[in-house]
């Protein structure tokens, strides 16, 4: 075999660092993974007061960051915040089961929540691994309406539980993955408006999300 | 059940007597106040501006020299000696200004040129010579309301009375603050004709609460001035009509489909089948009929008021007492503005005024329709009654239903869960749910707000 003097070909180099970069098998413990992701919020535990001031629907687009961290082949901690923000209307509703009139009175809503949780990764050694997490934080609720002028407005910092389920693509330091969370932030809202009238509180729900993750 | 073949008209005469008095001329001015909105986002701050405040000591070459260094393009001096606005040259941000300022001997403090909201929410004060003797009106923040909703011709209140000053014809004449309003045909179910002009006064007046014009330099204005008129002429020039006569008038309004509120300022006691299927009917078709509740300051509400599917309105004066001559009960449900003839509470911090506090609107002076046979003796008349107080909450209704809320079931929801709750805690049968408050009402419901 002949040897190339002071240096290897680089047709070979490159497509070894292409590999590399794919196919490096996931170091385990010690994995650090920045999180992207986007996708649907829906305000599942208080469905009714959302459809009436959002217009039929209950939820909106979210987005989010999160950090997380391997321990081990299989268990992960994770911290992690999103954005949620729709626009509605104020609305006018008599009682539960009666019909909702809109008053086109602008609304905004903002949910944020910042939350951490510990998860469990299956399929050590594959590409493709579901998992499962659990934790909590804190969720930020505001609300603004405008009635000429008046503006009304309803701020909250609550408590809130998550859990996660999810499945991440990928063996290199790009990854891909979809997950389903849900969340629990109790007491939020239900004290006026038409969350009162439906007597819901809570302004967690399920939230689908597809991700995008750089792990070193 | 015996029917009742004659309904007496509660045609706004307090007990003892009627009580008119003539236009008193506003000698005050009314300013029209209006508030714009904002463009720029609150909580935010001009994002090329810097607010400087130097020390003493300080002259214009300091200043001159310290904010060119920090980026200045210019800059423009405050009235209190020492505060500057700093105009920031093209590539600096605010937060590189503040850096280079903060620190500096000559710099007492430098802070972002921030954006404030006026937080007060907008009202119409109109400028209607009279609105400032409409004591009335300004009990249920009539200026805050019209920020919100004036109404719409598209929905039209039928006023089932004695007949509206609504055109010229024969002896009538149009009542001249109705200008601008505007009116469907109606009918005149005493005469049996197209013509429901006003014999006795009491309509015009009812009528005036609702819409008369307003914010046009005269005259008084009324609730839901951008409304439409249905006159339906169902009592006769005494103020009296009957069974036939009323139900009639209800179902000829609910034909209309424009027609979403019912005003009935009228009613006796008993019952009717006819009236009361009538009404039925009206509701089904989405129509909400509001009726008043009597001037017996008696334990029942009149009927027609007395029905369900009816709101019935009793009556208030300035201090927000239960006026002396109105009615209530179990059926009673909310109160508005109708005055008591005797007091004079309604002047600044409820002192005198020298006014008597009656529902000031127009109509024509039925002396002299009586004496003359004309109707066109026009002025402005205080007059008391639960028929002045039902007319604010029809205005009130064909404000939400101009709002969207379109279903009279909701809307006399929303007004009695809105009212300002009066008397003992909760409904009562002494106030019901209590005093209208229209801008409360037209808000509607937040999430959590």
């Amino acid at each position: 075999m002949r040897m190339r003097a002071n240096g290897v070909s680089p047709r070979p180099v490159c497509l070894a660092a292409l590999l590399t970069v794919l196919w490096v098998p996931a170091a385990g413990a010690g994995e650090i993974s920045l999180t992207l992701d986007g996708g649907y919020h829906d305000l599942t535990n208080s469905s009714n007061s959302a459809k009436a001031v959002f217009g039929g629907t209950s939820g909106g687009p979210t987005a989010g960051l999160a950090a997380q961290y391997g321990l081990g082949e299989s268990f992960f901690v994770r911290a992690g915040a999103r954005y949620f923000q729709r626009e509605g209307e104020r609305a006018f509703v008599a009682a539960p089961a009666t019909p909702v009139f809109r008053l086109g009175h602008p609304l905004t809503v903002r949910i944020i929540p910042a939350y951490a949780l510990i998860g469990f990764r299956f399929l050590k050694g594959s590409s493709l691994r579901p998992y499962v997490g659990v934790g909590g934080g804190v969720t930020s609720y505001n609300e603004e309406s405008d009635v000429a002028g008046e503006i009304f407005t309803s701020t909250a910092a609550k408590p809130s539980g998550q859990a996660v389920a999810g499945l991440d693509y990928g063996r290199g330091t790009i990854r891909f993955g979809g997950e389903v969370m849900y969340s629990l932030v109790p007491n939020t809202i239900g004290l006026a408006g038409v969350s009162r009238v439906y007597g819901e509180d809570d302004v967690g729900g399920l939230t689908a999300v597809v991700r995008l993750s750089y792990v070193h | 059940m015996k029917l009742i073949s004659r309904l007496a008209v509660l045609a706004a005469l307090a007990a003892g007597g009627a009580a008119f008095y003539h236009p008193l001329h506003a000698s005050d001015s009314v300013r029209v106040a209006s508030l714009r909105a904002p463009s720029e986002p609150v909580g935010t701050y001009r994002p090329d501006q810097v607010v400087v405040q130097f020390r003493t000591g300080a002259d214009d070459r300091d200043v001159a020299r310290v904010t060119r260094e920090a980026g200045a393009d210019h800059v423009r001096r405050g009235r209190s000696g020492g505060r500057y606005l700093m105009h920031l040259d093209a590539g600096f941000t605010v937060a590189e200004a503040l850096d280079r300022l903060r620190g500096r001997p000559e710099v007492e403090y430098a802070e972002p040129n921030a954006i404030f909201r006026a937080s007060q929410a907008r009202r119409m004060t109109p400028d209607d010579r009279l609105f400032s003797a409409q004591w009335h009106l300004e009990l249920i923040d009539a200026p805050r309301t019209w920020a919100i909703q004036t109404g719409d011709r598209s929905v039209v209140v039928a006023v089932l009375d004695t007949g509206i000053a609504y055109e010229d014809f024969g002896p009538y004449r149009k009542a001249p603050d109705f200008s601008t309003t505007v009116f469907v045909p109606g009918f005149d179910f005493i005469n049996n004709d197209a013509h429901a002009n006003d014999d006795n006064f009491h309509g015009t007046h009812v009528s005036s609460v609702i819409a008369e014009a307003t914010n046009n330099g005269t005259g008084a204005a009324g609730l839901a001035y951008g409304t439409a008129l249905m006159p339906v002429k169902v009592l006769d020039a005494d103020g009296f009509g009957d069974t036939f006569s009323i139900a009639e008038g209800i179902d000829f309004a609910a034909a209309n489909s424009s027609v979403k509120v019912i005003n009935m300022s009228l009613g006796g006691g008993g019952n009717s089948t006819a009236i009361s299927t009538a009404v039925t009917r009206a509701v089904g078709r989405g129509i909400t009929v509001v009726a008043a509740a009597g001037n017996d300051n008696e334990g029942t509400i009149s009927f027609p008021a007395n029905l369900s599917n009816v709101i019935a309105v009793g009556a208030i004066d300035g201090r927000k007492q239960k006026a002396p001559y109105s009615n209530f009960g179990s059926a009673l449900d909310v109160m508005a503005p109708g005055g008591d003839i005797r007091r004079d509470d309604t002047g600044p911090g409820l002192r005198p005024d020298g006014r008597p506090d009656g529902i000031l609107q127009q109509t024509f002076d039925p002396k002299t329709a009586e004496e003359t046979g004309r109707y066109d003796d026009f002025a402005y008349f205080f007059v008391v009654g639960t028929s002045q107080a039902c007319p604010h909450v029809a205005a009130l209704a064909a404000l939400l239903y101009r709002q969207g809320i379109t279903d009279p079931v909701a809307i006399q929801r929303s007004i009695e869960s809105t009212a300002e709750d009066l008397g003992a805690p909760g409904r009562d049968d002494t106030f019901g749910h209590g005093l209208i408050r229209p801008p409360v009402a037209l808000a509607g419901l937040g999430l959590n707000r």
